[in-house]
């Protein structure tokens, strides 16, 4: 594998709130995030030169070029539809400017603030699905996504045993996790179990709920980051897509159980030459817990016939879990900020400050967006070159 | 999920403002390529197969089987609040190609499963279906009328 030509070097986020109880509005959150991530980083704001968001943020980069001071914006960009399946997306972006000499410095971020944007209200909850949805009675995530997931367990095969793992993970997660919003919530077996029904096959507790908050990460060179800090997180890869057959097809796109995460998934393999094998923690998106069981299996983790065997409470958690999933919680348990928190910690988790540190971990995988019109990966590394290939179990 | 469908105005001008004035005619229609047949669902401006812009509109029979199914049980759409818990389908249609649309299923949920037959009827535009003529299903084979 090429050694890998940028880093992280530092993160913010500001607390969760409650959707609507930010007691700042959506810019001023953002800009106390990446006042955090520049002090991380030991760099001043002013030389942030680019600046990357994703699913409709407002936050573009010459509305933040004035409070921080930017001597010269190079590059500003939104990775274009798909929501959240652009989280990772934007990391992309962030390395194609560097790669290409376009900017610097670049900050990757999201901000949602009930009472600047009003996503919960305008975005998501009402009115956002065509006359094909609403005319008969759909209208929410929940249901659309209900439909993908009704088919990944009946029509697959799927164990819905999975989709609690998934649940379980996090909030187990989130527990041992200070600022996580489910802090307080032991999801137990019962506790499932008997959480209402929201869209069946979707439980309550299957759902993320969304909150106000922001996050951002600076990326540069590998040069420069190594010199910044001694502990860069190394990107060896990042990509954004979907495969053919794909994108808004009001529920007709190809494969219908999946995740959009197969062509970007494929094409992070190729250029690293690893495999799901060696990654040692995933953070995915889950803004429900059927998404991200189809973005394990585009991504290789496991297949729906193993899905089961491969996918329970104990594999998921760090630090017994081999295959430890969101390990602050995540956007079911942590907060849910559009996927952006995924990525923070999987360089929270490589810089060994997760609040459930995975041992030895290397290399954490970012899924973005899965089952969105377009989704994205980004693979992240202690070490530039990356780890040496596990042949064995690919 | 919300795409150009739905942002153009006036009405008529939507590229599926046919299928919506077929189902005030009680007729099912989908959209097909007149250059190289291929059905086209959602339907669309261009065939992807062939190129052309030349897309017509031909009536099936409205009958299917589930592609996949919901029960919903929260009062997402107000106007369907007083029907929760309901339960709607994504219905596969195998004699146009594939194609899948969604609806609401009426009358006994007993044995729904994905493959299971569906039999479509044509419901008049009212309040709850934001003003459109639709499709409602219920499950089992077509029954002579
Ligand atoms: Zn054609």
């Amino acid at each position: 594998m090429k050694p890998a030509q940028i880093a992280a070097v530092g993160y913010g986020s500001t607390a969760y709130h409650k959707r609507g109880k930010s007691p700042d509005p959506e810019r001023k959150l953002l800009l106390k995030a990446i006042d955090d991530a520049a002090a991380m980083a030991g760099i001043d704001t002013a030389d942030i030169d680019g600046f990357v968001s994703y699913g409709a943020d407002l936050q573009d980069g010459p509305r933040l070029t004035g409070p921080l001071g930017t001597k010269e914006l190079r590059w500003s960009s939104l990775v274009w539809g798909g929501g959240g399946g652009g989280s990772a997306g934007a990391i992309a972006q962030a390395e194609a400017a560097i790669l290409s000499g376009q900017a610097e410095t670049v900050v990757v971020y999201r901000a949602t603030a009930e009472s600047t944007s009003g996503r919960l209200s305008s975005a998501v909850s009402q009115g956002v699905f065509g006359l094909a949805y609403r005319a008969h009675g759909i209208d929410a995530p929940a249901q659309a996504l209900g439909l993908r997931t009704q088919r990944l367990l009946e029509a697959e095969g799927v164990p819905a045993s999975a989709l609690k793992a998934v649940a379980q993970a996090s909030y187990y997660h989130a527990n041992r996790t200070p600022w996580a919003v489910g802090k307080d919530l032991v999801l137990t077996d019962e506790a499932y179990d008997s959480s209402r029904l929201i869209a069946e096959p979707i439980r309550l507790f299957d759902s993320s709920r969304e909150n106000d908050a922001a996050a951002a990460i600076i990326f540069t060179s590998a040069e420069r980051a190594r010199h910044l800090t001694d502990k860069p997180v190394y990107l060896l890869g990042a990509a954004y897509g979907a495969q053919g057959r794909w994108g808004e097809m009001d529920e007709n796109h190809e494969p219908y159980h999946a995740s959009s995460q197969a062509a970007p998934a494929r094409r992070v393999w190729e250029r690293t030459g690893l495999t799901a094998a060696d990654v040692d923690v995933v953070q995915l998106y889950v803004n429900f817990t059927g998404p991200p069981v189809s973005a394990l299996i585009d991504l290789g983790f496991c297949t729906a016939e193993t899905a089961g065997e491969v996918l329970t409470f104990e594999n998921l958690v760090a630090p017994s879990g081999r295959l430890p999933i969101n390990t602050s919680g995540g956007d079911l348990a942590e907060g849910f900020l559009h996927g952006m928190g995924n990525a923070v910690e999987a360089v929270r988790q490589l810089r060994g400050e997760s609040p459930n540190p995975v041992p030895g971990a290397k290399v954490c995988l970012v899924s973005g967006g899965p089952i969105s019109e377009l989704s994205s990966v980004a693979l992240f590394a202690t070490e530039q070159g990356g780890p040496t290939p596990n042949r064995s179990t690919a | 999920m919300a795409n150009e469908r739905d942002e153009v105005h006036p009405f008529s001008d939507r590229v599926d403002h046919p299928y919506w004035e077929g189902l005030g005619a009680e007729e099912l229609r989908i959209q097909r390529c007149a250059g190289c047949r291929r059905w086209s669902w959602p339907a669309d401006w261009r065939c992807p197969a062939c190129g052309a812009y030349d897309m017509v509109w031909e009536q099936v029979e409205p009958v299917g089987r589930v592609y996949s199914w919901i029960r919903t049980h929260l009062p997402f759409v107000p106007a369907y609040a007083d029907l929760v818990p309901y339960v709607n389908v994504l219905v596969e249609l195998p004699q146009a190609g594939g194609a899948r649309i969604m609806g609401l299923l009426t009358g006994s949920e007993e044995g729904i499963r994905i493959g299971a037959p569906l039999t479509g009827s044509f419901q008049p535009a009212s309040p709850r279906t934001a003003d459109l003529p639709v499709l409602t299903w219920s499950l089992g084979e077509q029954v002579a009328a």
